[in-house]
Formats: structure tokens, C-alpha cells, sequence
């Protein structure tokens, strides 16, 4: 797995643009869908008066197409029939810019609070029905979140979700800011996918501005998303063992997770990893004696997690609680836009890894377990997997003590560029509109995003005292989707 | 009323309500350790008891006497039946006998109380956890019964003082019965203490929740009343345990001694079973329970089949 030589199938340039009418955006967006092109994210953005920009991202394998659209009368055509991925999109738009999807029936306020319960559940009658309202206050310390359940007895029938309890304003905070200081917003959004979120920023702001990243950078923001990843992942295994109080397993993969952890601090200088991706560069170059050291203490997790692992699957108090829970089919997933360790676990054999020239992972392959069968078993399953893959990768990027890198000028700029970054909750999209150096515009699509209407749909016919367990192995993130 | 009668009826009294809190505070520090954690220690509970009785209550509303009694209730219902417990086969009459199914009964109570309590204020997690409880305690209690059933078989008595008295003789092991009982009460044990794979006592996830939901809603003394209560359960079950089923000399004092031995060995049972095993899901609860039953009724056949008089 080794750096693709700078040029050769270079890194693309910025997104495909196609200017559009109103009355063109639904044509436009179906054509994309019809073409192949995969939905990933539709971000509004006001525009002097009443107007509001209207962009579609839909990635290709070749690069993202961007569907772009000003509309005046803040009016277009819904294509949620026909994407139901957008519908949170499309909520969301009309919820922050007052943009009517013609067509999106009901459309239910997704960041209004105001609205009536009845306006934003979805209704549920018959016998003994009744409903459990969950949050946003916990009894443990858990991000705010309001869960309503419509439940009979133990028994989930229909699960609402409001989330959109912050008002952080990172996107608007960003706006004017110079194209260096974006990533710092992105970087902001959630703690845990931090370096995912900074690089698919990066890897956006470059795009517009025309930079390619050279081999050291690629393999630099490589090697700080995979730690990411590893840390991550051990903490979602151990989250899970927590969450059905299977102590031993929670407590050893917590152990890995700190070891990880405590690895990027001396590494990167922050145990998160923060700060460590800028905008052009890189100046991660740790000393060969700590890169050696961090490569033997990576393989020597490999092997405790490996171990780890073969006891898991034989303990079978643990195992009886995690089959057939909480299934999100193949289908659904892929209706749903579901993206990382969860729409793999259902079987959809796709990773931004592997199409992601701007990074160091030639000849990546996404795996899937070996029976997809989209529950909580097969979404640890997933993670454990992957796990193994990005210590595979990290082993032979660390071969090499990481160089400081840089960027050079490939092609001419752009004013709106994508970035797509796999984080380890799925794909992040990064879309940066930029008014010379300065931005205009800043969204930010996280994987977790994308994820929560798979979670609402996997839910309904397991057990109420299941749902946390469920949750936990989504493990999607509150903070990055307030706006 | 001989010393050692006086001086188990101290042991009744000081155990159940200066001792208890140890037991599960002795479990949780116990897994922590097997967890590879610092933890709490034992005495945590005691602190948690202190700073709870410091506290101002605070009453949800809408709420009715049913409410504010259920405290008190199940604090007395354990009194009680911590009275009815013999200590190295000797207890004081307190006026109100040792018969094991009023310790039952007394159980029961308390449970009826809290879910009362749950009823009364509405809230969602009292309620899906007072459900919960009552759906683990109907085979519970029937487990129970037969546990009782299947020791009384030999003396032809439910009393508890009788019951104890024959567990020091080493004939009661001969009998197959008398492993299949004490199986059985093990698996009460767990469900009645809430223990894992039953229940999770550390969880804080109010949808998982069985006995810690109804206790959501109160504050400062209520609260401590209702801790000590989960403690004096503890107690009451595990010197039961002891006295059914553990061999020993007949002479007070070495029973005493042994006693004094079996609550620490139980509550390493405890942590171990509670570090080695998941949370089960909630509707194999009954299942696991039934399982006590099965062997109950195993048991009342080989004592038939044996020939028991």
C-alpha cells in the first residue's frame, strides 16, 4: 500500500457544478441519482434578499457532482420520494431558511422546537399504544437528545427523534473567516471525528483554491484519520460490552482505547488529535524512535485485540443479547444513504476510503462481515474488522517516520469545492464556498448525520430496554448535526 | 429467653440495619476490582446513606399519600422481615413468628408498595420499571414458595427456625431435593436483588432499568430509606442463604461464626457472577426464573419418588 506517485491519477479537482432553474433542481438531482451518482448531502445557504442557494452533493466514483440552484421564491420540488437520504436535508433547509420542498408531505420541523408534538411525530394508533418520552435530560451523562417511543408494552412500534438542542452557529461563525481558519470550525463540529472532519475541510479549501497535497501529506492526514479511526472503534466495542454490562470486555477495550489514545498524544501533541491537520500542510514529524515505538505498540493491540475478540465471541451471555437486535436491512440502508460501519454491517460494500485520491490508501478495499446481517452483532463485527485493516494500514504507513508535507498548485481555482472524508461513523462531506481566501460559505455533513434516520428506522420492532444498546452500536454523535 | 436467643436478636437488629449497606458495597468494590478498576470502597453506601439523609426531599407533582407513604413502607416491610430471620438458628419472638411465607408475603409488600408509588406519579421510567419488577416477581415469588415448599418437606414445617435447624445436620445433603432448593434460591437471589444477569445496579440508562426506575422520582431521605431498603435486602437474603443452606456445627457460636464467614464469601459469588455475565435481555428474565421453578418441581418429585415421608 504505498503512495500514489504524485500526478499519475492525481487528485481531482474541485466538484462538478451545474447551474440549475428552480423548476430544473428535481430533473437535475434525479438525473444524478438516475446516473449513478450516490446523494450526499443538500446544504442552503441565504443569498441576498430572499433568496436562497440551494446545493446537491452526489459523489461519484470519478468525483462529486455539485447541483447547485438559487431560488427567489425560497421554492423548489422535493425529491425525498425519490431520495428518501435528503429527507433530513430538506428539513433542515426549511427549518433554518424557510425553503419549501413542494411536495415533502408532511414536513415535519426538524430544528423547530415551537412545533406541536403532533407536528413533529409521526402518529400511532391502536390498543394500548402509548408513548415513552426519553431526554433530552439523562440520568447519565449523555448528550441532549429527546427520544419519543411509541411503544406497547416492551415492544417499540415507532421511534421520533429531536435532536438540534444546541444552537452553536459554527457554519455562520465561519462565514468570512479566512480559508486557514475553516478548518478550526470543522475541527469543532465533534470531538471524536475531529481529524476527519478538519481533513475533508482541508481537502475542500484546497480543492477551491487549486492544491494538490504531496505524498508526505497524504500519508500524514492518512496516518492521523486511521488513529482516529482505531481509537474510535476500540471505544465503540467497549461502549457495547458496557451497554449490556459485560464488564470484562467493556473494561480490556477501554484499556486498548486509552493506549491509543495516550499513542496520538505523543505522536500528534493532542490526545483527540486536535490541531494537528492545517490547511497546505503538515508538520506532523514525530521522532523516528517514537514512530517505531507507536508502530510496535499498535501491533501489540492488534494482538490483544485479536485475542480480545476470540474471547468476546465465545462468551455467550454477551452474544445472546446482540443477535438479530436492532436490524437495519440492506435495502433500507441503502435507501437511507446510511454510510460507514453500519451500512457495511448491512452488507453495502462502500467506503469513501477507496475512492480517496487525496489520501494515501491505494488498493483499499472495504470489507463486510461475513453474514451482513445489519444488527448490533454485525455492527461490532464491522468495527472489529476494520479495525484490523487500519492497524494494517497504519503498520506500513508507519514504516517511515512521518515528513512534514505540502501542497502544490495543480489547476486553476474554483469558488465551490467538496471534500469527502471516511470518518469512523461514515462518510463526512465538506462543502466550502469560497469568496477569493475568504469563505463564504461552510457545511459540514458528518457521518453521524447521515446515519440518524437509519438508527430511527432500525429500531421499531425490538425491545424498549434494547434501544440503548442499539444506540450505542450506531454510536452517532448529538454535538456535530446541532447547528 | 436463653442468651443466645437475646444475643441473635441483637445480631437481627444491629446486622439489618448497621451491617447491610456493607454487603452491597462490598459487591461493588469486589467488581471493581475484578474489573480492574480502583472502585468505591465498601463503605460507599454508608456515605451515599449520610449525604442522602442531609438532603431535602423533593416531590414530584401530581402526586397522593400513596406517593410519600411507599418509603416508609418498604423500609418496615424489611424491618420486619429481617426480624423474622433466624441468626444461627436462634431468634427472639418478636410477636411475629418465623414462618417463611410471611417473609414472602413482607417481600411482596414492599414491591407493592414501590409500584404503587410508580403508579401514583406517572412517570414513564417508574412505571416501565415497576412493570418490569412485578413481571419478574410473579414466578419469583412462586419460585420461592417452592423453594419453601421443597425445605418443608422433611420437618413438615414452613417455620424458619425449624428450616435452619435442619441445615446443620449433615442427613439434609443427603437428600437431592435439598441441592435442587438451594439451585433455586440462588437464581431468587439474584432476581430479588437485582442483581446481573437479572437486573444491572450500576446501569444509568433509565430504559434498561428494572428496580432503580421507581426509584428515580425521590430525594433525600425517601431516598436514603429506599437505599437502605435495597441494602436490608441484601441481608435478609444472603443470612437466608446462609442459614438454609450452609453446613455447620450446632453450637451458637460457631454459627455465628459461620455466618459471619458466608456473607463476604456470597458477596464475592455475587461479583463474580456479575463481572462474568451480561445483563440479560429483558423478556428471558421469566424464562431464567422458570428455569428455578423446573427444578423446584424436580426436586418435590424425587423427594416423592424417594419416598419421603
Amino acid at each position: 500500500m504505498t503512495a500514489r506517485p504524485d500526478g499519475a491519477s492525481g487528485p481531482r479537482s474541485a466538484a462538478a457544478i451545474t447551474r440549475v432553474a428552480p423548476a430544473g433542481w428535481r430533473p437535475a438531482c434525479l438525473r444524478a441519482h438516475a446516473d449513478g451518482a450516490r446523494f450526499a448531502g443538500l446544504f442552503g445557504a441565504p443569498r441576498g434578499g430572499r433568496a436562497v442557494e440551494l446545493r446537491a452533493v452526489f459523489s461519484t466514483p470519478a468525483g462529486e457532482r455539485v447541483i447547485a440552484c438559487e431560488t427567489p421564491e425560497r421554492a423548489v420540488e422535493s425529491v425525498v420520494d425519490v431520495l428518501p437520504a435528503a429527507a433530513w436535508d430538506e428539513r433542515e433547509a426549511h427549518d433554518l431558511h424557510g425553503v419549501r420542498f413542494v411536495g415533502h408531505e408532511p414536513l415535519r420541523p426538524l430544528l423547530d422546537h415551537d412545533a406541536a408534538l403532533e407536528r413533529w411525530t409521526v402518529p400511532v394508533a391502536g390498543r394500548d399504544a402509548h408513548q415513552v418520552a426519553v431526554g433530552p435530560v439523562h440520568a447519565g451523562v449523555i448528550e441532549s437528545g429527546h427520544f419519543r417511543f411509541h411503544v406497547v408494552g416492551e415492544l417499540i412500534l415507532s421511534l421520533d427523534l429531536r435532536l438540534f438542542y444546541k444552537r452553536r452557529g459554527l457554519e455562520a461563525a465561519a462565514t468570512g473567516r479566512p480559508a486557514e481558519d475553516a478548518i478550526a470550525y470543522a475541527q469543532r463540529a465533534c470531538a471524536a471525528c475531529a481529524v476527519t472532519s478538519s481533513v475533508a475541510c482541508a481537502q475542500a479549501c484546497e480543492a477551491a483554491l487549486g492544491l494538490a497535497p504531496d505524498d508526505e501529506l497524504r500519508r500524514a492526514r492518512t496516518v492521523l484519520l486511521e488513529l482516529e479511526r482505531v481509537y474510535n472503534h476500540l471505544h465503540d466495542i467497549s461502549a457495547i460490552c458496557a451497554g449490556v454490562g459485560f464488564a470484562p470486555g467493556a473494561a480490556a477495550y477501554a484499556a486498548l482505547k486509552e493506549r491509543v489514545q495516550r499513542l496520538n498524544l505523543r505522536l500528534a501533541g493532542h490526545r483527540f488529535l486536535f490541531g494537528s491537520v492545517r490547511l497546505g500542510g503538515s508538520d506532523l514529524a514525530p521522532a523516528a524512535a517514537d514512530v517505531a515505538d507507536a508502530r510496535a505498540q499498535l501491533r501489540t493491540t492488534g494482538d490483544e485485540h485479536a485475542a480480545l475478540w476470540r474471547q468476546l465471541h465465545f462468551s455467550r451471555s454477551l452474544q445472546e443479547r446482540l443477535d438479530a437486535v436492532g436490524v437495519l436491512g440492506r435495502d433500507d440502508a441503502e435507501r437511507l444513504g446510511a454510510v460507514g460501519p453500519a451500512a457495511r454491517a448491512a452488507g453495502l460494500r462502500r467506503d469513501v476510503r477507496s475512492e480517496s485520491t487525496r489520501l494515501c490508501y491505494g488498493g483499499f478495499a472495504p470489507v463486510t462481515p461475513a453474514v451482513p446481517a445489519g444488527d448490533v452483532a454485525s455492527r461490532m463485527t464491522q468495527r472489529a474488522i476494520e479495525l484490523e485493516q487500519s492497524l494494517a494500514v497504519l503498520d506500513e504507513l508507519l514504516a517511515d517516520p512521518p515528513a512534514p508535507g505540502r501542497t502544490r498548485a495543480i489547476g486553476p481555482t474554483a469558488a465551490v469545492a467538496v471534500g469527502r472524508v471516511e470518518s469512523p461513523r461514515g462518510a463526512t462531506t465538506c462543502l466550502v464556498e469560497l469568496d477569493g481566501r475568504r469563505l463564504r460559505a461552510l457545511h459540514l455533513r458528518t457521518g453521524s448525520y447521515a446515519n440518524w434516520p437509519s438508527l430511527v428506522h432500525a429500531v421499531p420492532g425490538s425491545l424498549l430496554a434494547d434501544f440503548p444498546l442499539i444506540n450505542k452500536s450506531f454510536e452517532l454523535c448529538y454535538a456535530c448535526v446541532d447547528r | 429467653m436463653t442468651a443466645a436467643t437475646a444475643a441473635a436478636g441483637a445480631v437481627q437488629l444491629l446486622g439489618c440495619v448497621a451491617v447491610a449497606p456493607l454487603l452491597p458495597g462490598t459487591v461493588q468494590h469486589l467488581k471493581a476490582r475484578l474489573q480492574g478498576r480502583p472502585g468505591p470502597s465498601p463503605l460507599q453506601p454508608y456515605r451515599e446513606l449520610r449525604r442522602l439523609w442531609r438532603k431535602s426531599g423533593v416531590a414530584p407533582q401530581p402526586r397522593t399519600v400513596i406517593y410519600e407513604l411507599a418509603p416508609a413502607t418498604v423500609a418496615g416491610t424489611l424491618l420486619i422481615a429481617a426480624l423474622l430471620v433466624p441468626i444461627g438458628g436462634h431468634a427472639p419472638d418478636w410477636g411475629i413468628g418465623h414462618d417463611a411465607l410471611v417473609l414472602v408475603g413482607l417481600l411482596a409488600l414492599g414491591r407493592f408498595a414501590i409500584a404503587l408509588a410508580a403508579w401514583d406519579t406517572g412517570g414513564a421510567f417508574g412505571l416501565i420499571g415497576a412493570a418490569r419488577d412485578l413481571t419478574f416477581a410473579v414466578p419469583v415469588e412462586a419460585v420461592l414458595l417452592l423453594v419453601v415448599v421443597v425445605l418443608a418437606l422433611p420437618s413438615g414445617s414452613t417455620d424458619l427456625l425449624a428450616l435452619s435447624a435442619l441445615a446443620t445436620t449433615a442427613e439434609a445433603w443427603s437428600e437431592p431435593a435439598h441441592w435442587a432448593a438451594a439451585l433455586a434460591f440462588g437464581i431468587v437471589v439474584l432476581a430479588e436483588l437485582g442483581r446481573q444477569p437479572v437486573d444491572n445496579p450500576d446501569t444509568h440508562l433509565e430504559l434498561t432499568m428494572v428496580h432503580e426506575g421507581p426509584l428515580l422520582e425521590y430525594a433525600g431521605r425517601d431516598l436514603a430509606y429506599l437505599q437502605w431498603a435495597v441494602a436490608a435486602r441484601h441481608w435478609i437474603l444472603l443470612v437466608l442463604a446462609t442459614e438454609l443452606f450452609v453446613p455447620r456445627p450446632e453450637p451458637f457460636l460457631a454459627q455465628v461464626a459461620t455466618l459471619a464467614g458466608a456473607l463476604p464469601t456470597w458477596c464475592v459469588v455475587l461479583a463474580v457472577v456479575e463481572t462474568t455475565q451480561a445483563k440479560m435481555r429483558v423478556l428471558r428474565v421469566p424464562v431464567l426464573i422458570g428455569t428455578g421453578a423446573a427444578i423446584c418441581l424436580l426436586a418435590l418429585i424425587s423427594w416423592h419418588v424417594r419416598g419421603g415421608a
